[in-house]
Parts: structure tokens; C-alpha cells; sequence
């Protein structure tokens, strides 16, 4: 019983804060050419599907954020399991992660459009450079965070640093490696979509650009709405992935 | 000069030179080759040559401390809020099933889509600046604390529990102390996706602020001068970033450690 | 005794020469900073002819006219300054707070298209099947470009380049064939043969007559600060009439946006005749809105009593 009232709650109150805006923008405390009320905007999602091509840019916000995703989850993971392993790395070159993870890598994007051209490769490329440091980073804070009395008994037991990482260090870290993935997918996300919506290419970010424009708020609410079920659709497939590992390991 | 002692001590300092002198060649390299577009991978005089021009502006100091003040009122707030609610989530396996998940999903969404109500319900001003970077960090902020604080370890909760601690002290002595260190990562990604924010917002509708320069820099593709202001931007992240390596290293060694 | 009455007496001086009320603040924003067209406020401002008509001005510089717009009808500001028409229809079209107080441009002339030197395109009538640039959907650029097809009869692949920066760098990197642009920008790089002109906004005739850009208040702000807005309207036009007769004003303007005085000078005078810019020449709403509503902006064209709602000029002249 307890395991179905949490999310039902949760999805409760989702409901009721709808309920709230829809009356908030009825009664005016809401400026309704500012905020859409909430029928409306679910009233213009047919009208994205038929006239707006939304399943096409669905599927093309999807590539390019599973692109920028997986690609940050790998390299991420193997260069934050490089710093870990080399201390003098990681001593030297942390920092500069860190600082790689603040910058504002999205306002360079004339660089980055001189230099991929104007395509999807350009949003994966950014979407990839902004996923990357926070990857890093969790990927070393995990490592680092294994308890010393694991990696003791594993040396007692004679394992070599192969098999250290993969039964010792790998498992122990599996946390922190999937909020690693969450991280790279979430930022993926969020920088595929403002890139797209930035420079006006491709997939969902364009659509919401182009809406915002043609001031169709409702069609703009409803277009964000689809991005928060690309991000639904990414995350459910992330929570199945790594329950199945759990049950596994 | 102790920085520098310790620098050239820990061994990083041969490391470090080497990957800028390798960075600074390739980006020459690019740069010259006539392969791409010239104004916009301008080589590393011109980027030296705007980057003074950015740090010998008066006009540009004033922008960079009403940036900062905003950035930091961003952070304070969504900072705070992110905290608490992770704080929750972390402890609250129940509230954590409801709600985390929508967390998770509303994460990756366009805060920028958000503005326009900020700005009618925070002004044209730095108010709206303020709550786009807020809103922006609270996020990671609560996602990154909440998966600390579930990575507590449980044998500390044990021992607290079996010496009868109330609940709000297992908050302070058990909680805070070791989810500290992950905490204060959570919060270095927050920092710089409030950075972002606030940057983002004043590019949008604004008459001051780093990001309004930018903005106007690149409207006269006078690129020099926007890459000398980005580079400044990126150096004070720097900045901000060891100061907060720092504390949590300082955290994570233990009271005992912070006494010596 | 002597001196509780100078006292006094300076204090009833002061009264009597303090100002009747203190200045009115308006919020306005304004997109593309530089441009010649968005000038008028900040220069007018500097020069204080809005301080003569007890206003003071609290500017703010958006990206674009569609984000102008979303500031306006949010009531956040109280004015916005070249704001695109057909967006300003749609918006009003859909019960939107917004009114028109003023024409921002009449005419495409001040649009141009170029091509990097190295181009083998010398003008835009043998340009078919090339890639050409405009900013967003909507957009004057839009139009024009729509427009080059059916003058010159030929068919071209439009792309939604974005600001003048951003199609700059695709155009001169190889990644869209022609580029367009809004002077002062780009105008040094086709002076100094870098780049080369192959087409102009004015090349199609359709809209030489329409106020392709307009200046619009929230409405609720018509309605409160109606006299506010009126001086706004006055310095404006003493602000025109300035830009166009002092040498002074093509200084200020200079150093404003960046360029050589002599530059300002041809900018001004090759590319935006006064005419186009008076604020009380709204032209060509009915055929805008006919034109919207084939582009997806209104359900259906403005009636004419819709029309004058959304017009708040007294002097407008059809």
C-alpha cells in the first residue's frame, strides 16, 4: 500500500497545483498573455502534432540528446576513472574541470557553429563539452568515496587493479556513476534544447523558438511540455536500467 | 607566494603548463591555418589584445559587480531552497517517491522558456536576473544533496539512533557533516549553472550586466572583445571554484582536521 | 531675527522653483542596440529632449522584436521600439494588451543581402537554388525573402539565421550562400570589399508603403499614462528631426554605435530616408493583416473598428 500513496500523492499534487493556475489565471492573478491557462495549452497539442511536425523533432531532439548523453556518460566515466587513477592528474587537472563545469560554454556558440557548421552536430558538440565536467566530476567523487576497508580487504585477497576496479570499485561506485548519467542527460538535455532554440535548428528547441515568436503561447507551453517528456521518457528508461543492474549485481 | 610554494610542492605545476602550452598551440594553430573563419577564431594576439581592452574598461568593473551581485543573490536563494529540499528528499524516503521523480523531469527543461513570469513578477531589473539563476541552480542543487544525503552512511544513523538523538540532531551531527563534501560538489554545479542563468537572462532584456556586454559585443561581431569577456567570466568561475574545492576539502578532513 | 528671515525667504524661493511634478518614468525596450532605426530613445535621452518633456527613460535592450513584444504585453514595460507588424497583429488578433502608438520603418530599404567576396553570386536575380538568410519566421526579412522569389521568379532556400552576428558568422564560414544584414553592421566589410551587396530589402516593391515595423505600449499603460506617452511621442519626433539636421546628432550616433562619423552619414542617408521613419505615418495595416493571416499570425484579417482599437496615435496620417 505504501509503495503506490507516495507517487500518487506526488501526482496529486501536480494535479491540484494545475487546478490552482488555471484558477489563478481565471481570476487574473496570473496575467493570462504571460502564462496560457492550462486547458489551452493542452488544447494545442493536437494542433502541434498535425501542423508543427512534432514527432519528427521529437525524434531529433531525442538522437541528439541520447548522442550528447551517452557520449558524456563515456568519456566522462573513463577520464573521471583516469583521474582517480593517476593522482598527479587529478591533483592537477580537477580544478580545471570544476571551472570547465561554470563556464558558460552555451554563450560561444559562434565558435562552435564556425567550427561544426550548422547542423546537429553543432548542438551534440556543445550539449557534449557542457554534459562532460559534471560527469567528471561525480565519476571521481564516486571512486573517491569507496570505503577504504573495501579496497583493503581486496588487496589482502591478492587482486590485481583490474580486478580491484571491476568487483571493488566499479559496484561501490554504480551510484554515483548512474547520477553521473542522470547529470549527463539532464544537462544534455537542457543545452540540446537551448542550442536548438538559440540558433534555431533541428528539433524541439526550433519549435519552441518558432512559436514563442509567432507569440502562439499556448503552442509554446504545450512544445515544453513535449521536452519534459523526452526528459520522462529518458529518466524511466534510466530507472528500469539500473533497477535490472541492481537486481542483477 | 604560499599558493605558488605549494603549487610548484604538489607536483601539478609541470602538468598544468604543459596541457595550456599544448591548448595555446592547437588554438594558434586553428587559428592561422586560414581553414576557418578568421573573426571568429581570431589568433591569440587578438584574444590577448581584447581581453585587455575588456580589463582596462571602466564601464566593464561596474557591469562585472552588478553581475556578481546578482549571481550571488541567485545562488544564496536557489542555493538554500535546493539545499533544504535535498535535505528532505534525502531523508524522506516516502516524500522522495512522490516527488523526486517530477524533480528529475522538470530539471532538464528551458528555465530561459520561464523569463517572461519572472520578469512580471520580478521586474525588468536584476530581480528577474536573480530568480532565473535561482531558479536554474535549484535543481542540481536538490538532485546532487538529495543522493548525498542518501549516501549517508546507514551505521552512522544506527549509532545515532541507539543513543537516542532527536531527529533534528541527526540532521546537524550526522547528515550535514557527512554529506558535507558531496553537498558542496552539488553546489559547484550549481554555481555554475546559476552563472549561466543569470548570463542567459541578461542577454535577454537588460541594460547592464556582463552579460548584457556580451550581448553587445557580438551584435558588432567586435568577437575580440567577447571572447576577452568570456575569458574573464571563466577565470572568476575559476576563482569561485577553488574557493569552494577548498572548504569542502576542509569539511570532508572532519572537525578534527578544521581544528589544526 | 535677520536670519530666520532669509531663511525664509529661501525657502519660498525654493518652492516657487521646484519643478511642478517630478519626471515621469517610462520602461522601454528596444532590440538591436546600434541599430540607426532603435537610436532615437538613447540618443534623444543623452540629448535630453525627453528631459525637456519631464520624462526619464529606463531602456532596456532585448535580442529581438519578439521578445520586445512578450515585454510589452506583460505589462513589464511600458514601451516597445521596432517591433515587428505582423506579430503586433497577432498578438492583438488574439486579445493581447497591445496597441500601436507609432511607425518604427516604413519599407524593406534598410535590409540588405550580401555574399562573401570569394561568392561567385553578383546578385540575387541568379541566385536560384542558393541558401538565403533571414532572422526568424515572420520576420521583415522573412517577407523580403519570400518576396526576392516571386520579383526575380526564382526559387532560393531560405534558412532562419538569426541576428545579423550570428548569419555573419554562417555566411562568412561557408554555411549559408547569402547573408543579410541591417546597416551599420557588415557595412565596413562591404566597403572594404570583403563582403559584396547583391540584394536590397527595397528590390521588392510589395513593401515600399507598409510600416514593416511599428512602436507599440501595453495597453493598460495607454490607458494610465496617456500624457506620458504623448511627450514621449513629442521628444521622439524632435529627436528625428535632430538625427537628421545636426551634425552633432551623426556624432553622438557614432560614438554610440561604434562607427566612423562618415559612416553614420551614409548609413543614415543611403539606407533610412527620414520619411520612412516618422513615427505618425502608420501605413498599410489593412494589407498587413490580410498578408498575417496567410502566414499563420491571425485567424482571420482585423475588421476596421478592430483596427482602430489597436491604433493609439492621434496624429496618425493614412
Amino acid at each position: 500500500m505504501r509503495q503506490t500513496a507516495a507517487p500518487l500523492l506526488g501526482i496529486g499534487l501536480v494535479v491540484s497545483l494545475v487546478l490552482l493556475l488555471q484558477w489563478a489565471i481565471g481570476v487574473g492573478l496570473v496575467d493570462e498573455y504571460t502564462v496560457p491557462r492550462p486547458s489551452e495549452i493542452a488544447a494545442a497539442l493536437p494542433r502541434l502534432v498535425t501542423e508543427e511536425h512534432v514527432a519528427s523533432r521529437f525524434m531529433v531532439t531525442v538522437g541528439e540528446t541520447f548522442a550528447a548523453g551517452a557520449l558524456a556518460t563515456l568519456v566522462g566515466t573513463a577520464l573521471g576513472a583516469a583521474l582517480y587513477r593517476w593522482p598527479l592528474m587529478r591533483r592537477s587537472f580537477e580544478p580545471w574541470v570544476a571551472v570547465l563545469a561554470a563556464a558558460p560554454l552555451v554563450l560561444a556558440y559562434p565558435l562552435f557553429l564556425v567550427l561544426f557548421g550548422r547542423s546537429s552536430l553543432t548542438v551534440v558538440v556543445i550539449a557534449f563539452a557542457s554534459a562532460l565536467p559534471p560527469v567528471v566530476l561525480q565519476t571521481v567523487t564516486g571512486f573517491a568515496a569507496v570505503r577504504p576497508v573495501l579496497l583493503a580487504v581486496g588487496r589482502s585477497l591478492g587482486m590485481g587493479r583490474a580486478a580491484e576496479f571491476r568487483r571493488i570499485l566499479l559496484p561501490a561506485a554504480l551510484p554515483s556513476v548512474f547520477t553521473g548519467l542522470r547529470l549527463a542527460l539532464m544537462f544534455g538535455l537542457i543545452n540540446v534544447v537551448g542550442v536548438e532554440f538559440l540558433i534555431n535548428l533541428g528539433g524541439l528547441g526550433a519549435l519552441i523558438n518558432d512559436l514563442s515568436e509567432r507569440y502562439d503561447l499556448p503552442g509554446t507551453w504545450a512544445a515544453i511540455g513535449v521536452v519534459v517528456l523526452v526528459s520522462v521518457c529518458f529518466f524511466a528508461t534510466l530507472d528500469g536500467g539500473e533497477r535490472w543492474l541492481r537486481r542483477r549485481g | 607566494m604560499a599558493a605558488a610554494a605549494g603549487l610548484m610542492r604538489s607536483g601539478t605545476l609541470l602538468p598544468r603548463l604543459a596541457a595550456s602550452v599544448l591548448l595555446l598551440a592547437a588554438w594558434q594553430a586553428l587559428a592561422l591555418s586560414g581553414l576557418l573563419f578568421r573573426d571568429v577564431v581570431p589568433p591569440l594576439g587578438a584574444l590577448a589584445a581584447g581581453l585587455w581592452g575588456v580589463l582596462a574598461d571602466p564601464g566593464f568593473w561596474g557591469n562585472a559587480l552588478v553581475t556578481g551581485g546578482e549571481l550571488a543573490a541567485a545562488l544564496a536563494i536557489g542555493g538554500a531552497l535546493g539545499i533544504a529540499a535535498g535535505l528532505v528528499f534525502g531523508a524522506s524516503a516516502f516524500i522522495a517517491a512522490a516527488l523526486e521523480r517530477w524533480m528529475t523531469w522538470l530539471a532538464p527543461t528551458p528555465k530561459i522558456i520561464l523569463f517572461p513570469v519572472l520578469i512580471l513578477f520580478c521586474g525588468v531589473g536584476p530581480g528577474s536576473k536573480i530568480a532565473m539563476g535561482a531558479v536554474s541552480c535549484f535543481f542540481p542543487v536538490l538532485l546532487s544533496t538529495a543522493a548525498a544525503v542518501r549516501g549517508v552512511d546507514p551505521v552512522l544513523l544506527r549509532v545515532a539512533r541507539s543513543f537516542r538523538a532527536r531527529a533534528d540532531q541527526i540532521l546537524v551531527k550526522v547528515y550535514l557533516p557527512a554529506a558535507v563534501a558531496p553537498m558542496l560538489n552539488g553546489v559547484r554545479l550549481g554555481f555554475g549553472v546559476a552563472l549561466i542563468g543569470v548570463l542567459l537572462a541578461e542577454t535577454k532584456l537588460s541594460n547592464q550586466g556582463v552579460g548584457f556586454l556580451v550581448m553587445q559585443a557580438y551584435a558588432r561581431f567586435d568577437m575580440p572583445r567577447m571572447y576577452g569577456l568570456l575569458i574573464v567570466v571563466v577565470c572568476f568561475a575559476a576563482a569561485i571554484n577553488v574557493a569552494i574545492g577548498h572548504a569542502a576539502r576542509r569539511a570532508a578532513a572532519g572537525p578534527i582536521a578544521r581544528e589544526n | 531675527m535677520r536670519r530666520r528671515h532669509l531663511l525664509a525667504t529661501l525657502s519660498l524661493l525654493a518652492l516657487l522653483d521646484a519643478p511642478a511634478r517630478a519626471d515621469d518614468l517610462l520602461k522601454v525596450a528596444i532590440g538591436q542596440r546600434g541599430n540607426w532605426e532603435n537610436s532615437v530613445s538613447e540618443l534623444g535621452q543623452d540629448a535630453g529632449f525627453f528631459k525637456k518633456q519631464g520624462l526619464t527613460l529606463e531602456i532596456l535592450y532585448t535580442e529581438g522584436g519578439g521578445q520586445t513584444q512578450q515585454a510589452v504585453i506583460s505589462g513589464s514595460v511600458d514601451i516597445g521600439i521596432g517591433v515587428g507588424t505582423y506579430g503586433v497583429l497577432g498578438a492583438f488578433g488574439k486579445g493581447a494588451p497591445v496597441r500601436i502608438i507609432g511607425n518604427s520603418m516604413i519599407g524593406a530599404r534598410d535590409l540588405y543581402w550580401y555574399v562573401p567576396a570569394a561568392s561567385p553570386v553578383q546578385s540575387i536575380k541568379e541566385a536560384g537554388g542558393k541558401s538565403i538568410a533571414y532572422s526568424t519566421t515572420g520576420s521583415s526579412t522573412d517577407l523580403v525573402v519570400r518576396g526576392f522569389q516571386r520579383v526575380f521568379d526564382i526559387k532560393l532556400n531560405p534558412v532562419a539565421a538569426g541576428s545579423p552576428a550570428s548569419t555573419f558568422t554562417q555566411t562568412m564560414s561557408g554555411q549559408i550562400d547569402i547573408g543579410w544584414a541591417s546597416p551599420p553592421f557588415g557595412v565596413e566589410a562591404a566597403q572594404s570589399g570583403r563582403t559584396r551587396i547583391v540584394g536590397r530589402g527595397s528590390d521588392v516593391p510589395d513593401f515600399a508603403d507598409q510600416s514593416v515595423r511599428v512602436m507599440i505600449a501595453n495597453a493598460g499603460a495607454v490607458a494610465r499614462k496617456a500624457d506620458a506617452i504623448d511627450r514621449y511621442m513629442a521628444a521622439y519626433r524632435e529627436t528625428l528631426a535632430w538625427l537628421y539636421a545636426d551634425p552633432a546628432a551623426l556624432d553622438a550616433y557614432a560614438k554610440w554605435a561604434g562607427v566612423s562619423p562618415a559612416l553614420a552619414l551614409q548609413v543614415r542617408d543611403e539606407f533610412y530616408p527620414r520619411a520612412n521613419m516618422e513615427p505618425d505615418r502608420i501605413r498599410g495595416l489593412d494589407g498587413l493583416s490580410q498578408e498575417a493571416v496567410g502566414l499563420k499570425f491571425l485567424a482571420a484579417p482585423l475588421r476596421p473598428d478592430q483596427i482602430t482599437t489597436l491604433v493609439q496615435n492621434k496624429q496618425a496620417a493614412q
